[in-house]
This record gives C-alpha cells, sequence and structure tokens, in this order.
C-alpha cells in the first residue's frame, strides 16, 4: 500500500495538488464571507431583528453584482476542491487510477454541468421570477 | 482488470494499515479527512437539489426556509459545521507539513488544530443553541 500511495500521488498529479491547496485556503476566505453575509449580517433590509431568509431578501442582496460573484465564486471553488478531492481518494483504488482518463472526463463534465446548474438556480432571483 | 474483494484487501482486514488498531494518529486524521470531504461532496449536490426546488421547481422558496430552519433541521446544519470545521482544520495542518512548517512536531500540530477545531465547534454550538432549544427557529 505504500508504494500503492506513492503511486497514487504521481498519478494525480503537481497541478491537482497546487490546485487543491488554492482552493482550500480560498474556500476559507469563501466561507468566511458566507457565514457572516448569512448569519450576522442581519437578512432583512426593513426588518433587522429578523433572522428567517425570504425569497425577497435575497433578490434584495443578488441585485448588488459583489453577492452574485462570490455565490458563484465560492460554488466555482467547492466544485473544483470537492471533486478534486474525489478525484485523489478514487486513484487511490486501481479500477479507478486505470482510467485515469475517463475519470478525469467524467469529473470535468461532472464538474462544470454543476456549475452551470448553480449558476441558473439564482436566476430566478438575479432576474426575478 | 478483475475486480474481486481480494481487490480490496488493503482497504479491510486486520492486516490492513486501515484497520483501527493498526492506525496511529496521522492515519486517523488522514481517514477522517477522507470521510468528511466525502460526505462534505455529498452536501453540495444536496444543497443545489433543494435550492433548486425552491427556486425553479414548484415548491415555495419562503416555505423551504421556513422549514429549515427548525430545530432538527438547525441541529443538522450543526452536523455540518462540525464536519466543516474539522476538515478545514485539518487541512490548514496538511497545508502546513507542505510549506515544511511543523513536520518534526506533527502530533503536537495535530493536537492544537483538533484543540481550535473544539474551540470553534464550541463557539458555533453556543452560537445556535437557542435556534435548537429555542423552538421557534428564529421564525
Amino acid at each position: 500500500m505504500s508504494e500503492q500511495r506513492i503511486a497514487t500521488s504521481k498519478v494525480a498529479g503537481t497541478w491537482a495538488w497546487f490546485f487543491q491547496r488554492l482552493s482550500a485556503v480560498l474556500l476559507i476566505v469563501f466561507l468566511g464571507i458566507h457565514l457572516y453575509v448569512a448569519h450576522f449580517m442581519g437578512v432583512s433590509e426593513e426588518n433587522p431583528g429578523e433572522t428567517l431568509i425570504t425569497f425577497n431578501d435575497v433578490q434584495v442582496r443578488l441585485d448588488q453584482l459583489i453577492y452574485v460573484v462570490v455565490d458563484y465564486g465560492m460554488l466555482s471553488m467547492v466544485l473544483l476542491h470537492g471533486l478534486n478531492g474525489l478525484r485523489t481518494v478514487a486513484f487511490d483504488f486501481d479500477m479507478f487510477a486505470k482510467r485515469k482518463k475517463l475519470v478525469d472526463v467524467g469529473l470535468w463534465v461532472l464538474g462544470i454541468a454543476t456549475l452551470i446548474w448553480g449558476i441558473i438556480i439564482l436566476f430566478p432571483f438575479i432576474f426575478g421570477e | 482488470m478483475k475486480i474481486s474483494i481480494s481487490s480490496f484487501k488493503w482497504l479491510f482486514g486486520r492486516n490492513s494499515e486501515f484497520w483501527p488498531t493498526n492506525m496511529k494518529t496521522g492515519m486517523w486524521a488522514w481517514v477522517g479527512h477522507r470521510l468528511t470531504g466525502l460526505a462534505l461532496v455529498a452536501y453540495v449536490f444536496l444543497h443545489l437539489s433543494f435550492l433548486t426546488t425552491a427556486s425553479l421547481g414548484s415548491g415555495d422558496f419562503d416555505s423551504l426556509m421556513a422549514t429549515t430552519s427548525k430545530p432538527l433541521f438547525i441541529a443538522m446544519d450543526f452536523m455540518l459545521v462540525i464536519l466543516v470545521i474539522y476538515h478545514a482544520m485539518n487541512g490548514a495542518r496538511v497545508v502546513l507539513f507542505d510549506l515544511g512548517i511543523g513536520i518534526r512536531r506533527q502530533k503536537l500540530v495535530f493536537w492544537v488544530t483538533m484543540a481550535i477545531a473544539a474551540v470553534l465547534i464550541v463557539g458555533g454550538l453556543w452560537a445556535i443553541w437557542h435556534l435548537i432549544i429555542g423552538g421557534s427557529g428564529g421564525a
């Protein structure tokens, strides 16, 4: 197994390693922003004490470009980090390590499709229902 | 290539390095990192699915928010918080080692990061406790 693990890190590659660290650090930053914005800033402009988030609150937020950028940026980093992590785990198993191309293509397709899915989810908030 | 039970010998069984009594601190940390990581990936897809029914589907966003602010859901949210904090703090430890910091004292670094994780988890629980016990979930 120890030989296998060395082999695994070679299969995954240096770029995967680098982007996993970069996205990890960015995710901590995004997570801080996300927690502050969603739970500490006060969700409702009209009713500061209210903690229950409404459709309208989200709409007001997403009217400002910065929140859209933060949301989509965070989703991109989550997908990059999560699916890259999945790839690393997968390559510890022979059956996936031997099908590297297939795993890579599959995860890229899944990642891009999920990002598009996430982007579309916010459309009703950004453009109205 | 044939996949059989023996393909997974390295993963399971008494001679596997993952058998609990064969694992040392760093290995527990590594296994925990993977398990929390896998759970968090699953959560992302669950999260997007729920938001889809509330934003694009027939579901109503406001009623979903009312449901998810009930004590049971806040408690599940807190499980998520625990997973994220463990994963982030252990991840910070991994990044430190990659930068060449603290490798010689890796056990100490592990327990320091876990102590910080514990403080964050207790702090988080303190912050949302009233939403779990209080009943109305801030509604």
